[in-house]
């Protein structure tokens, strides 16, 4: 590559948004994310695979404390007690719910079926705020809602 | 129906609840101190575990290494989804954008795993990213908190 033709791709990349270099970020993550679970699942079961998952978690959590501890005399404190439970609630929740994706993995789910199936949770977000916190959904939504259905019936054919 | 079917659907069921406990949460505290918890709720699950479920610990190096590597590359994830929502990406773009990743997922499989998907799972596979795409599209709740 010539020094010309590096410096316009070195300006090129200062033009993206920083928003989509970190959602391009995310996906590289957690699309790898289903590749090395698949492999973990070969060798331990759901419950160590759990620890473990949690243990790659601590340096992240250390990180994010800091970062809470620096900020928390800007943040409001009314209401963060139920903010907490809420979050408690989302991280016991989240957690029960990689065992499961965890275990599919172990029977026998494959990553390049189990991970399309589980990444369509959104599905029961939007059924649950039309529920319960009376939201309506768009067109879109409920075209994305029937196809959901449609996709979990021919990944598992 | 297949054991890893029932796992999965049970995995969606659960994440997709968390959709909205964790729009709760992130309407009384920051973003980051909603993590903060979330991270320590899966310290407690894990304790819980350890308690409960006595665990075999004869493991390969490898299957550690993607274990620990899994929980990093997971929660680092939710991290820069965050910073691109916090980054002035609009949340029905990021969201639908990052709802892409189970195709990397999927090339990954393939390629590594050699995993092969029949005609109708493709077809499949296809229809769960554009469904994710669409259902996180005007999927912000208003919840009144």
């Amino acid at each position: 590559m010539t020094h010309k033709g590096f410096m316009n791709e070195e300006n090129q990349l200062k033009t993206l948004p920083l928003w989509l270099l970190w959602s391009l970020a995310t996906i590289v993550l957690w699309g790898t994310w289903g590749l090395v679970s698949k492999i973990a699942s070969s060798g331990v079961d759901a419950y160590v695979n759990q620890l473990l998952y949690t243990a790659g978690l601590a340096p992240l959590l250390i990180f994010v404390a800091w970062t809470v501890r620096k900020n928390a005399e800007a943040e409001k404190s009314q209401g963060r007690a139920a903010g907490v439970f809420w979050a408690f609630l989302t991280g016991i929740l989240g957690g029960v719910g990689n065992l499961a994706f965890f275990q599919a993995l172990v029977t026998g789910g494959n990553a390049s079926v189990v991970a399309p199936v589980t990444a369509l949770f959104p599905m029961v977000t939007v059924v649950l705020a039309l529920l319960f916190l009376k939201e309506k959904l768009g067109r879109t939504q409920w075209v994305g809602l029937t196809l959901a259905f449609v996709a979990i019936y021919l990944l598992s054919a | 129906m297949h054991a890893w079917l029932v796992f999965a659907v049970l995995a969606l069921v659960l994440w997709g609840i968390t959709g909205i406990t964790q729009k709760l949460s992130t309407n009384r505290i920051s973003s980051e101190r909603s993590f903060l918890w979330f991270c320590w709720a899966m310290v407690a699950l894990s304790a819980a575990v350890l308690i409960v479920a006595h665990p075999h610990w004869n493991l390969a190096r490898a299957v550690v290494i993607c274990s620990v590597a899994g929980g990093a590359l997971n929660g680092l994830g939710a991290w820069t989804s965050f910073r691109a929502l916090e980054s002035g990406g609009k949340a029905s773009v990021v969201i639908s954008l990052i709802s892409l990743y189970p195709l990397l997922t999927v090339g990954l499989a393939v390629l590594f795993l050699h995993e092969r998907l029949t005609l109708t799972q493709t077809a499949g596979a296809v229809t769960a990213i554009a469904a994710a795409i669409l259902l996180s599209i005007e999927s912000q709740p208003k919840i009144v908190a």
